[in-house]
């Protein structure tokens, strides 16, 4: 996003809180991407990333435009609510994020879209175990009764996936 | 790939989804492959995580007011019985709060002003006033009375005084001093002299006569009465009274500092600032006039202050400070501003 239009984008939004949820879909993909790698499990990641979200529609009305990215703002506070959850308390208020770590989050932002545009190309059977698997967090037998299929079938299916995947990044790669 | 691998990878799926880091196994490339991509997956977030965190932050923006920032709203002063988007809520202990102080500086302000009452004549007590010798400072012109000091003589001469110097001063006069002696044989020869400040010295010579005089020759004591030289009388030199030298009566230099009265004006505050009440006095509530007496220069500044009767308690001092600020407008004698002794009282009252 163009830093101007950025810039209109977040000074409506610190007039009418209303216009957050254009923030919100310009930055959730980032900021969730960020604070993923930096969390073990996926419900962490969700629960930092709502944070972040919350604090920043909180303290928009502070935000001072100084032609930063808002981005680095945001990551600012994921940097600290990460920081906070592995030292279990505040090292610092602001944890600044420099270029190199947005530059390098970008590519990560990519890669995870990439991956859920690629799921929905999967086969049915093993989008379905996929999603299932890492999405539901569900067992392979579990799996395997939902879909009436023996939790050996399951098993080769999500195999197959995860090669088809891989195939698949690797051609984009390439 | 066999079963193996299968199952091996699937635990590893297992780990990963827990949050927990499998161990590589370095035998098999293509297995730790697809554990990058399983590593992959399990981070992206769920498909409705997107969706619902919205609903949750649109609730939230929902409640927050619009149109200012935090630090603009904090700039807003709430009402203290209504509520709005822009406002505070109202809080029962701040209002309390707010009540207490109200009704305290209340209280104050009516304390200070029933103190202030009961206190009036302490707190006016710091106007003086000035009261001349009479109702008005300028002094009268005493009518008929000549100017004060000097004096004067003669012995019925047909011409008027030689000039000469005047002999010295003394406490007391045995001889009045003559240009022309008649009896050259006194039964008690004694000194000539004027009767004025003996540490006054004035120009000797063997030539005695009236130094203001223009005629030189021949000798004369002039057309005054009673001894002396002059045109006046009494012993002196010069058209006084008395035994002194010079214009006016009683001794001493005349033509000097003048009263008032006899032809000179009285001097004329033009300004005259109050003085302060002494701090000492105040407390006590004392009240009282001090005299003062002034030489009021020919540049209508005060000189000489010296107290006249003093009534203690630092008002004293505080007349003299204020009498020195003062300016007049000088006396005058024949047209010509002179300096004129005059007495001031100065009256320190409550009321």
């Amino acid at each position: 996003m163009h830093e101007t239009d950025e810039r209109r984008l977040i000074e409506g939004a610190q007039r009418d809180p209303g216009r957050f949820a254009e923030v919100y879909e310009a930055n959730f993909a980032r900021v969730y991407a960020y604070v993923a790698r930096r969390v073990p499990r996926r419900e962490e990641a969700e629960d930092v990333t709502a944070e972040v979200f919350q604090q920043a529609l909180a303290g928009l009305g502070q935000f001072e435009w100084q032609g930063t990215p808002f981005i680095a703002w945001l990551l600012g506070i994921a940097a600290h609510l990460v920081a906070k959850r592995w030292k279990g308390a505040v090292a610092k208020e602001e944890v600044p994020v420099d270029e190199l770590e947005l530059a390098a989050n970008e590519g990560h932002v990519e890669q995870q879209t990439l991956f859920a545009q690629l799921i929905e190309r999967l086969p049915e059977d093993q989008r379905r175990v996929i999603e299932a698997r890492f999405f539901g967090q569900r067992g392979i037998r579990e799996i395997a009764k939902d879909m009436g299929r023996s939790e050996g079938a399951i098993k080769q299916l999500q195999f197959r996936a995860l090669e088809t995947l891989r195939d698949q990044i690797g051609n984009r790669h390439e | 790939m066999n079963d193996f691998n299968i199952e091996k990878l699937d635990k590893h799926v297992d780990a990963l989804l827990d949050g927990r880091v499998p161990a590589r196994d370095a035998d098999t490339f293509r297995l730790g492959e697809l554990e990058d991509v399983a590593k992959e997956l399990s981070l992206l977030p769920r498909p409705d995580f997107r969706a619902s965190l919205w609903a949750n932050l649109a609730s939230s923006a929902a409640t927050r007011p619009s149109g200012a920032s935090e630090a603009q709203r904090a700039t807003v002063i709430p009402p203290m019985f209504s509520s709005s988007s822009l406002t505070f809520p109202m809080r029962g202990s701040h209002l309390a709060v707010s009540f207490g102080l109200h009704v305290a500086a209340l209280a104050l302000i009516t304390a200070s002003g029933l103190w202030v009452v009961e206190n009036r004549a302490v707190v006016r007590s710091t106007v003086a006033q000035l009261i001349p010798a009479d109702s008005d400072y300028v002094m009268p012109v005493a009518p008929g009375k000549p100017a004060g000091g000097g004096g004067g003589g003669g012995d019925h001469d047909k011409m008027d005084a030689s000039h000469g110097t005047a002999p010295r001063f003394a406490a007391e006069q045995l001889t009045p001093p003559l240009a022309v002696v008649r009896n050259e044989h006194p039964a008690l020869p004694a000194e000539p002299t004027l009767i004025g400040p003996p540490d006054i010295v004035l120009p000797q010579s063997d030539r005695l006569g009236d130094p203001m005089a223009n005629i030189l020759n021949p000798p004369s004591n002039g057309t005054g009465s009673g001894g002396g030289i002059g045109s006046g009388e009494g012993g002196g030199i010069g058209s006084g009274k008395g035994p002194g030298i010079g214009p006016g009566y009683g001794g001493g230099i005349g033509g000097g500092i003048y009263r008032v009265g006899g032809g000179v004006s009285a001097p004329r505050p033009i300004y005259d600032p109050d003085p302060e009440y002494s701090e000492e006095a105040r407390k006590a509530k004392f009240q009282g006039t001090v005299l003062l007496s002034a030489v009021i220069g020919p540049d209508g500044k005060p000189k000489d202050l010296r107290i006249m009767r003093s009534v203690g308690m630092g008002l004293d001092q505080k007349a003299l400070d204020a009498v020195w600020k003062w300016r007049f407008a000088p006396g005058m004698r024949n047209e010509k501003p002179v300096s004129v002794l005059v007495s001031i009282e100065v009256s320190f009252r409550l009321y």
